[in-house]
């Protein structure tokens, strides 16, 4: 008898011994045993409550924002031209960690 | 369009999406399944019970698994752990040995239909041969993806394969074409 032929003949039936079997409700009882799901809002919650209480504490530390007034009178203050040079350091310093996020964002998907 | 094991494994991780894992069981069971009943020597309800374990595994691990290996590859071994550690706890690790395989098969008494020829023979087999030729012939891995799941040797895969291939041919030599 071939050697090869009789080894391909049980390959086949091997493989044909392997049939597909129904879920019949199996998915269903594996869905059911697993922990209840985080709500999908749950870490949005998170975020903002912490922001929330993060501003009430620099609020407070900063006698009620006081430092905000006297900044904005510095800036108003000062000549035109540096704060024009600090608002667009501050825009390209903003624009290059955008895009270095978009980059590696791409490079993670690819 | 039909989401890719990659992509559901991502939206189980990020948004803790039952449904995406959901998808994953349903299309793996079959195939976990089968597996876990061939391992069993088809023992339907303890394949199941198993079957549901790895997947319980799965969801649990799912951070731990990096992509390096198919999906199928890395649940076919936590499905094989969950057998073994059952195995041992039943202490059933041990195969049938050559004189046991030559005693239970008795050409007078197994079914004339071949599926259940080649169903009892698989069963006669030991274990290390059985799962070898389970994962390479039947779920189609390769044999270094079979030595990931089984965590051994190469070689000793090569060679579990090819010896119960040996003892399938001769128990099913009547079945064979001339």
């Amino acid at each position: 008898m071939d050697k090869q032929l009789q080894e391909d003949w049980l390959d086949a039936r091997l493989r044909e011994e392997m049939p597909y079997i129904d879920d019949e409700g199996f998915t269903a009882r594996v869905v059911q045993k697993l922990p209840a799901a985080r709500p999908r809002s749950f870490r949005a919650a998170i975020l903002i409550g912490l922001t929330v209480v993060a501003s009430v504490i620099a609020y407070l530390l900063s006698d009620g924002g006081r430092f905000l007034v006297v900044e904005a009178y510095r800036l108003m203050s000062m000549p035109l031209v540096f704060v024009s040079v600090i608002a667009i350091v501050l825009s390209v310093a903003i624009t290059g960690i955008a895009a270095a996020a978009a980059f590696s964002t791409v490079r993670q998907r690819h | 369009m039909p989401l890719n094991d990659a992509d559901l494994v991502a939206r189980v991780l990020v948004d803790d999406d039952h449904h995406a894992f959901a998808e994953l069981v349903r299309n793996h069971q079959s195939a976990v399944r089968g597996l876990l009943r061939q391992l069993t020597r088809n023992d339907l309800a303890l394949a199941d019970d198993l079957a549901q374990e790895t997947f319980l595994r799965v969801y649990k691990n799912l951070r731990t698994f990096r992509g390096e290996a198919k999906f199928s590859t890395w649940l076919y071994r936590i499905a094989y752990n969950c057998f073994r550690e059952d195995a041992r706890k039943r202490k059933e690790l041990v195969g049938i040995d050559e004189a046991q395989l030559e005693a239970e098969h008795d050409p007078q008494t197994v079914d004339p239909a071949l599926r259940h020829d080649l169903m009892q023979a698989l069963q006669l087999l030991p274990l290390h041969e059985r799962s070898a030729i389970v994962l390479c012939c039947q779920n189609g891995l390769s044999h270094q993806e079979a030595a990931g799941v089984l965590e051994i040797p190469l070689g000793t895969v090569k060679t579990n394969v090819l010896r119960g291939r040996e003892k399938l041919k001769k128990i099913l030599a009547a079945w064979a074409p001339a």
